[in-house]
């Protein structure tokens, strides 16, 4: 036998985290750490924002008719009187058990707002997920086969004209497009997807893809290089070598590396989805989160306003760590770091 | 004898669309005889790559074949159907690359990097399995199961070649090229890999087609060399002719060129005084790197108590295999690293300066060669006015080799070569008196890192600089280096004057290395007719 056992790199060792179980968890632990002091901080701050910029809530509420001693009265009942860190203090236990407070323009239960509003917004984001992951995987396969060449020419063109584009030049575009031309696809007449899932569905579809054109190009660029830098590697090279035909190559190793630092990129674009799209609401007609936090900020409705930053951060950091625990899924050498000797 | 592979008049070109073709193949022609290991030796840009990826049908996408023929086997390949010529790799020719570390899916495990192998050609799971294991098992791996379950970057460079061949022979091929296997791992798994070949051939009945920049590698490994130079085949011959003889300029000039004597250099190197006060004392240091948040304590020590003493003018070799934490050493005394205990002292008032192993990655794209050395002039707070600035930066630059012309040239603008010596000016310009040089030589081919190696007994010799030079390779130890320090797993196994380290090897590692030294051109004095 040869000598092979004794040809170890040790320094591996030195670049990469602890064995398996304890590394895992370690990690982990860090990164749930690390999501819950975000909230935090993101939290505090846009609290503490709101208490500063001008505009008075009790004000607001009250109109400008009411006198000094009905907003002095409101502002104790409500304890807007207290400082700001002790009204942080009573918001942030409230929310660590679901309860966001009351929005003052809606006079509803801030969680109940946002969840009401959710499903459009959910569902929005699924769709346009969906049409990206779709439609952006085989324009960058089909791009980066042959980069330079004329179809890979066509489709970067194309890419850069729908980012170009205003989305609410998009919107209205798409409008004009499939529901005057074509007529078979409904808008402006919302259903709650508890009433009729069929409408639901039928009226998401437009305000998706004006919502996921953008992204797509987006994605595509970014997958495109991520490909082409892929196709020039060893492990390609090898493969060729080993008789594999270039759609397998393409299939079976590039597009799973490629996918590694892809997911950060879609998560970012996830995130940015589920935030609400408030033009495409707009346009459409929809009850969505854009709309409500367009409200909120117009009127000054501090809970509601609070209730959805917090939101909005728990939507992002959570979807990171997401991106992350996939990467680590595909990526072996970020969840097995061990070192082996065989 | 019969011939499995026949090339005749191939040329090829890279089209380009300002100027006239590029043409790297010029009517090549050459026969390669069932059974035999030939050697195809040239410097980097002779056009070796070129001839085999041609052979392999994996040339890239801008190249043009301009005209040739390819007959594998009698049959000429050029003619066949793209699908069959592409089965035809694997099957009866495979190839292995220079670069282990990349050239494995590293989201697969070593099991199914190879199993695909298999499974386009349709061979039941069963037995796919079965054959893989066999062939772990034939290169070497003595638990085969454990390496089919592990992923590339949980074994090390020799040991992903290795699997890399186990691929390449998977099917029996009769012709294995293999295009510079060895050129990125060190002197000891270069010589495993190539006894491994040798084995191969005589187990599997192959043939191999061995391409290498590398006259001492090639010497004692391949039953006939061809050499190529600017895309021609210029001479071909059985190895041992082809050495000693040196009826052929061309392989005379490379063979003196990329030849390393220790009778010239070492005699010329100003002498050490031992007793003296040393210009960089190391004391019981320990480096590593740390996982923890909090802890800066390090949890795998890199380097364990090492002590060891510079002294001025002399040239100290650093040698070991990959891994051994000769880099780590370098990164710590330069202060890239922070030690995790121990002491490294300078004699007062002395200077340090380090060259590294990749000069490419060395140099900042943006600026040319003036910034790149009068960044360190500047930024070391110099008080010399831009003139006299001026007046160090050309006598450096003359120092290296380098022109006045290179002065305005970009990094890409320069050779490999051109690029590790404006390394080693940056370093000059501040006129250190010990340079650390962590293998600046081993991206480059032979002749070239001669060169390079020459330059820096040139810089010893004129400048009384003291040098660590830092390689896995005892030839270049044993050529340059008075005294020696061989290291291990970040221990320093063994240390003494080069010769007598030499004669009574004290550990295993140094047999090693020295092991390696002989197999990769330790005849040299007889077959250099020196």
């Amino acid at each position: 036998m040869y000598p092979c056992d004794n040809l170890g790199l040790s320094c591996y060792n030195q670049l990469t985290m602890e064995g398996l179980i304890n590394g895992k968890a370690g990690y982990f632990g860090v990164r749930i750490v690390e999501l819950i002091l975000t909230l935090f901080v993101v939290s505090f701050f846009t609290f503490a924002a709101f208490s500063i910029i001008p505009g008075d809530t009790a004000r607001v509420v009250l109109g400008p008719n009411a006198t000094e001693a009905q907003v002095e009265n409101y502002r104790k009942q409500t304890g807007l009187d207290k400082p700001v860190a002790e009204r942080y203090g009573d918001w942030i236990r409230g929310a660590v058990t679901g309860d966001l407070g009351e929005s003052v323009s809606f006079r509803k239960p801030v969680s109940e707002l946002i969840s009401s509003r959710l499903p459009v917004t959910l569902g929005m984001s699924a769709i346009a997920l969906i049409m990206v992951i779709v439609i952006s995987y085989p324009a960058a396969m089909l791009s980066s086969r042959r980069p330079g060449h004329a179809l890979d020419h066509i489709l970067s063109v194309f890419g850069h004209v729908i980012f170009a584009i205003p989305p609410f030049v998009l919107s209205l575009l798409m409008i004009v497009l499939f529901a005057n031309l074509f007529g078979f696809i409904s808008i402006g007449r919302y259903a709650a997807p508890s009433e009729d899932f069929a409408q639901f569905l039928s009226c998401m579809l437009l305000p998706s893809l004006c919502i996921a054109l953008p992204k797509i190009a987006m994605t595509f660029k970014f997958l495109r290089a991520s490909m082409i830098e892929e196709r020039a590697s060893g492990y390609v090279k090898t493969a060729k070598s080993h008789g594999l035909s270039d759609v397998r190559i393409m299939v079976r190793h590039v597009l799973p590396n490629s996918s590694v630092s892809t997911i950060t990129v879609i998560s970012l674009v996830l995130s940015d989805i589920l935030g609400g799209s408030l033009i495409v609401e707009q346009v459409f007609n929809l009850p969505g989160l854009g709309r409500l936090l367009l409200r909120a900020i117009s009127v000054r409705d501090f809970p509601l306003l609070s209730g959805m930053v917090l939101y909005l951060a728990v939507i992002t950091v959570v979807l990171y760590f997401i991106a992350d625990i996939a990467a680590a899924m595909i990526d072996p050498r970020q969840r097995l770091s061990e070192r082996a000797r065989p | 004898m019969k011939n499995i592979l026949e090339v005749r008049g191939l040329s090829l070109s890279f089209p380009s669309k300002r100027s006239s073709a590029v043409k790297v193949l010029d009517d090549v022609s050459f026969n390669i005889r069932d059974g035999e290991i030939i050697g195809l030796i040239g410097n980097s840009g002779s056009g070796k790559s070129m001839t085999a990826l041609s052979v392999a049908d994996l040339l890239p996408e801008t190249a043009s074949v301009e005209g040739g023929q390819i007959l594998f086997d009698g049959e000429d390949i050029t003619k066949m159907k793209p699908k069959d010529r592409r089965l035809l790799l694997g099957d009866k020719i495979g190839m292995i690359f220079q670069d282990p570390m990349t050239a494995l899916d590293p989201l697969q495990t070593i099991g199914r990097n190879l199993d695909e192998v298999l499974q386009i050609r349709n061979i039941p799971v069963r037995e796919r399995k079965d054959r893989i294991i066999e062939m772990l098992k034939t290169v070497g791996f003595i638990d085969p199961e454990g390496v089919y379950k592990r992923y590339p970057h949980q074994i090390s460079g020799g040991q992903r070649q290795r699997v890399l061949i186990a691929g390449a022979a998977l099917l029996h091929p009769r012709l294995l090229i293999a295009d510079e296997p060895t050129s990125s791992l060190d002197s000891v798994t270069t010589m495993s890999i190539l006894k491994l070949l040798k084995s191969l051939r005589e187990k599997l009945n192959m043939t191999i087609l061995f391409i290498s920049h590398d006259l001492y590698v090639v010497r004692n490994f391949c039953d006939r060399v061809m050499v190529m130079k600017d895309g021609k085949i210029v001479a071909t011959d059985n190895t041992e002719e082809m050495l000693t003889g040196t009826n052929n300029a061309f392989i005379a000039e490379m063979l003196a060129k990329s030849r390393l004597d220790p009778s010239e250099l070492l005699l010329d190197m100003p002498s050490v005084d031992y007793s003296g006060s040393p210009i960089l004392n190391v004391k019981d240091l320990v480096a590593g790197y740390s996982s923890g948040i909090l802890s800066r304590k390090a949890r795998t020590k890199t380097l364990k108590e090492i002590s060891f003493d510079v002294y001025p003018n002399e040239i100290i070799g650093v040698i070991g295999s990959s891994g051994c934490g000769k880099t780590t050493l370098a990164k710590t005394i330069c202060g890239l690293m922070k030690p995790t205990d121990g002491e490294i002292r300078m004699k007062e008032g002395m200077g340090l300066g380090v060259v590294f192993q990749d000069p490419g990655s060395c140099l900042n794209p943006s600026h040319n060669v003036r910034w790149h050395l009068r960044e360190p002039l500047i930024a070391s707070g110099s008080k010399l006015s831009p003139e006299e600035q001026d007046k160090v930066i050309r006598r450096v630059l003359e120092d290296v080799g380098l022109e006045q012309k290179h002065l305005g040239r970009y990094p890409s603008q320069l050779s490999g070569g051109q690029r590790q010596r404006v390394a080693i000016a940056m370093c000059l310009v501040l006129e250190p008196s010990l340079i650390i040089a962590d293998e600046p030589f081993s991206s480059l081919d032979a002749v070239l890192a001669a060169s390079i190696l020459k330059l820096i007994a040139k810089i010893n010799r004129e400048r009384k600089t003291a040098i660590i030079l830092i390689s896995h390779n005892m030839r270049i130890v044993r050529a340059m280096c008075k005294r020696v320090i061989v290291m291990s797993k970040g221990r320093i196994v063994e240390e003494g004057l080069t010769g007598e380290v030499m004669k009574n090897p004290g550990s295993d590692v140094t047999r090693e290395l020295i092991e390696a030294e002989k197999m990769l051109g330790g005849a040299r004095q007889s077959s250099t007719g020196a």
